[in-house]
């Protein structure tokens, strides 16, 4: 489904992902996990094109990610991203959120894309909300909208990048539950996370980076139970407190 | 954006406690005092240098006189309202260009803004007044007027735009993007909408400036309110008069765009949308 080879990047000098090979299989949960600044983030934002490349290559079912324009947007739609603070659309409704793209992009119309957006923002529970603005919801319903906002446009994979770690603790599991049950339904995803429990629980294949570089890539029984490499252990040891 | 968020406004206006309330009531008491005095004075004055007189007074009792005017403040509002529109999307061509990245087109889009923004009004006036005309450029007069104005407002306006783009934060697109819409589409579906709400307050106040460079419509002899105003001083040799008569109608058109700013601002803190 994805596959990054030899993937390097800079941020001027700043060497932040280095010779990074990564494949994420369809219907598998691969989650990415790391200290501060090790380069999650961009990794994940390299997969749909938000952060250039340097060297190496991103395909995505076996084509190579397309540099700009509309076919760069093409496969975007295919790829749901869900960021840290939400990023709903501030000056539209709830729904209005989740029909956007589908009329914008897809040019569904407009009635289609308001019953399916009422199916989504049902399945993650804030069907009630629909003609507020975002500003008016909790953060875990506006993240629980933001996944229901990618999941109109059916994609085929979907990134996460820490999407409850601007969250009251209270908010946490709400949205940790849909994505649980994203998984359980067979959506590839590839989720940059600090909650460990939850990505013991439903990843497929934990990614163990730092400074820029994959470290290990195992499943989480054995990378939970006995990490490969010490800076792998050091981290597990420095979040349990 | 959050839900705690703290606007730049909320810092400014913060509401005052009891003690800068009770500083407030004593200020604004105070000055009204002093105002009611100046206006004494002045009014005071008029009767001594015999400016009372009814004879620079009595026209304002025909209906004529009040149609004059009133057809003067249709062409002040016509202008206004042309160049503003006029500014607004020169304004906004200019911004685009100079956020577009294309070095061509941002180096020639700043030139422009700069360069418009720099001369006076008054300048741009006298070029379509003077020196079009002997390019074989014939305007009418209302046009002589509008282009000027619109010229001289759109470089404020296309700064105002950019410092709303600038304003929304960078997610809001990058969450368009990832849902495959392209980037003329994230600009103004996405961007340029939370842009422009952002910077209504400022536009209302640009919109105050054109109107009182549409008082240079005399200069091109366009019967806006300033020129008829100047007609009836003429005809009736009442310039105080009908001078301060005008200063209250402009006062009036500039204190509702104010009003209506700050409103707005008020409006969207309430249903804080953005
Ligand atoms: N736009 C940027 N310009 C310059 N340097 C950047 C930029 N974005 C990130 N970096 C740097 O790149 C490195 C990797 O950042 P990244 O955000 O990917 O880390 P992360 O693993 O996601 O960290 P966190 O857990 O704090 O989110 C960091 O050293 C960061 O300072
Ligand atoms: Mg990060």
């Amino acid at each position: 489904m994805i596959e990054i080879k030899k993937l390097n990047k800079y941020y001027g000098d700043h060497h932040v992902l280095k010779d990074i090979d990564l494949s994420v299989d369809k219907g598998e949960v691969v989650v990415i996990i790391g200290p501060s600044g090790s380069g999650k983030s961009t990794l994940c934002r390299t997969v749909n094109r938000l952060e250039t490349i340097d060297s190496g290559e991103i395909l995505i079912e076996g084509e190579p990610l397309p540099e700009d324009g509309k076919d760069l947007a093409a496969i975007r739609s295919k790829i749901g991203m869900v960021f840290q603070s939400f990023n709903l659309f501030a000056h539209k409704t709830i729904l209005e959120n989740v029909t956007l793209a589908p009329v914008e992009v897809l040019h569904k119309s407009h009635a289609e894309a308001k019953e399916e957006a009422m199916r989504l923002l049902k399945r993650v529970g804030v069907d009630s909300q629909a003609d507020k603005y975002p500003i008016q919801l909790s953060g875990g319903q506006q993240q629980r909208v933001a996944i229901a906002r990618s999941l109109a446009m059916n994609p085929k994979v979907m990134l996460f990048d820490e999407p409850t770690s601007a969250l009251d603790p209270e908010m946490i599991n709400e949205v940790l539950d849909v994505m649980t049950e994203l998984a359980d339904d067979g959506m590839t995803m590839m989720i940059v996370t600090h909650e460990m429990n939850f990505a013991k629980q439903v990843s497929d294949r934990v990614v163990f980076m730092d400074d820029g570089r994959i470290l290990e890539i195992n499943t989480p029984e054995k990378f939970f139970s006995e990490p490969g490499t010490d800076r792998a252990r050091d981290f597990l040891e420095s979040i349990k407190n | 954006m959050n839900a705690g968020h703290v606007s730049i406004k909320d810092v400014l206006y913060e509401e005052p406690g009891p003690k800068l309330k009770k500083r407030i009531k004593a200020v604004t008491a105070m000055s009204t005092v002093l105002i009611i005095l100046l206006f004494a004075l002045m009014v005071h004055r008029f009767y001594i240098t015999g400016q009372l007189d009814g004879k620079y007074w009595f026209f304002f009792g025909r209906l004529s006189t009040w149609r004059f005017l009133f057809r003067g403040l249709i062409g002040t509002v016509e202008v206004a309202l042309t160049s503003g529109v006029l500014a607004f999307i020169l304004g906004f061509i200019l911004m685009t260009g100079r956020i577009s990245g294309k070095k061509a087109a941002v180096k020639i889009c700043t030139a422009l803004i700069e360069f418009t923004r720099g001369v006076p009004t008054l300048l741009f006036v006298y070029f379509f007044f003077l020196v079009a005309p002997q390019f074989g450029l014939k305007l009418a007069s209302f046009w002589k007027i509008t282009l000027p104005v619109a010229l001289s407002a759109c470089g404020v306006v296309a700064e105002v735009l950019r410092s709303g783009v600038n304003a929304v934060p960078k997610g809001q697109r990058e969450a368009a993007l990832s849902l495959g819409m392209v980037e003329r589409k994230v600009f103004l579906k996405i961007v340029f909408p939370q842009a422009f709400r952002y910077v209504i307050p400022a536009l209302l106040s640009e919109l105050v400036i054109v109107v009182k460079d549409t008082t240079f419509a005399y200069v091109v002899n366009f019967p806006d309110l300033m020129q008829n105003a100047s007609v009836l001083i003429s005809n009736y040799d009442a310039m105080l008069s009908v001078y301060l008569l005008a200063a209250v109608i402009y006062i009036i058109i500039n204190y509702l765009l104010n009003k209506a700013a700050a409103y707005y601002a008020g409006h969207r803190k309430e249903r804080s949308l953005l």
